[in-house]
């Protein structure tokens, strides 16, 4: 097999280096601040999702045998893409749990509607008083949904 | 410029044509929101892969950064699509993907997909401010083969696996080899160190 190997341009380089610009310090506070003026749709977003998960997915959907793994695996995919602003209520961290276990049911081709259900109760109870959880509880809610979903997040 | 991004290193990505990927709107917000804050001015948004390959066809950019989970098209597809048919001007930009969780089966694929560097979601400015810097300053060869399009993976020069001879013409087995010369003695050592005036 040929193998070229060279070191291209890159024009980024050049770039960052030009003379102007901003320090990091402030380039993080403006995007932190742009960032922060999502709050309200970003959290809207989130809740849609949850509902949507609820609806679909929750113990009282009739069709939740008949829906696709992909379906709940990306409402969960949606809730981390703008969890940053609820990260310390864990929920990130429970919907990456959560694509986790959706993951390693559609590998299996079963769904595991226990561990489905112990992660929406979760989901629902993080996102309601997940900031106002001593931190060990919240943790150890974490834990056991890592045990149940063999989410490893060292590894991750 | 310093190994890591300081509080007070200064940037400057004005001039930057940055194209951002996210099939997620709410998402692709947070990232083209960031990324502005950075001082970008010429950002571009796809919401889709194919939208993203016609931006590439037509525009010349600098930096990618490409959410990986999207329907009928993914992430990793559109890096290996950009870093084979992306055209000369795009085709060895660095490229950042993102994403919230990586599927068991994509493990490889994600890093066989030709990009520079994976950010976790959801995304905080400081980690990607931190990144951007990161593939700025990189020195990283490019592989192209058969297989394989994008920068060298095996970035840390570890050598290759104990026990093989490796495959590229500079590596170097892990085992050290019989002595080829006597060992130096401890005055030979020394002097090494020892310090010693100069004429400047």
């Amino acid at each position: 097999m040929k193998v070229r190997k060279f070191r291209p341009t890159n024009r980024l380089t050049a770039m960052i280096k030009e003379r102007g610009g901003i320090m990091a310090k402030d380039a993080i506070a403006a995007a932190e601040a742009g960032v922060e003026s999502l709050r309200e749709s970003s959290m809207a977003a989130l809740d849609e999702a949850l509902a949507e998960i609820e609806r679909r997915f929750g113990k009282d959907a009739p069709e939740r045998a008949s829906e696709l793994y992909e379906s709940l695996y990306v409402l969960g995919s949606r809730i981390i893409d703008v969890s940053a602003f609820v990260s310390d209520a864990g929920i990130d961290k429970a919907a990456v749990s959560l694509c986790t276990l959706v993951d390693s049911c559609e590998g299996s081709g079963n769904w595991r509607w226990d561990a489905i259900d112990v992660h929406i109760d979760a989901l629902r109870l993080l996102r309601a008083h997940g900031a106002l959880l001593p931190a060990d509880q919240r943790e150890a809610m974490l834990q056991g949904l890592y045990q149940v979903s063999n989410y490893r997040p060292d590894e991750a | 410029m310093s190994d890591a991004l300081l509080p007070s290193t200064r940037i400057n990505l004005e001039r930057a044509t940055v194209l951002v990927l996210d099939d997620n709107g709410p998402s692709l917000d947070i990232l083209s929101q960031v990324v502005s804050g950075f001082g970008v001015k010429q950002l571009f948004r796809a919401e889709s892969v194919a939208d993203a390959q016609t931006l590439v066809r037509t525009k010349t950019f600098d930096l990618i950064i490409s959410d990986v989970q999207m329907p009928t098209t993914d992430g990793i597809e559109f890096i290996q699509w950009l870093r084979r048919e992306g055209g000369e001007s795009n085709r060895y930009i660095p490229v950042i993907l993102v994403t919230g969780h990586t599927r068991t089966s994509q493990i490889f694929k994600v890093r066989d997909a030709g990009a520079n560097f994976m950010v976790a979601k959801p995304i905080t400015p400081k980690v990607l401010l931190e990144r951007i810097f990161w593939v700025a300053r990189e020195d990283r060869a490019f592989i192209e083969c058969d297989t394989y399009v994008g920068p060298d993976r095996r970035f840390k020069h570890e050598g290759p696996p104990p026990g093989t001879d490796g495959r590229r013409k500079d590596d170097l087995p892990a085992e050290v080899g019989e002595a080829q010369t006597p060992n130096m003695s401890d005055d030979e050592i020394a002097n090494l160190m020892r310090p010693a005036k100069v004429q400047i």
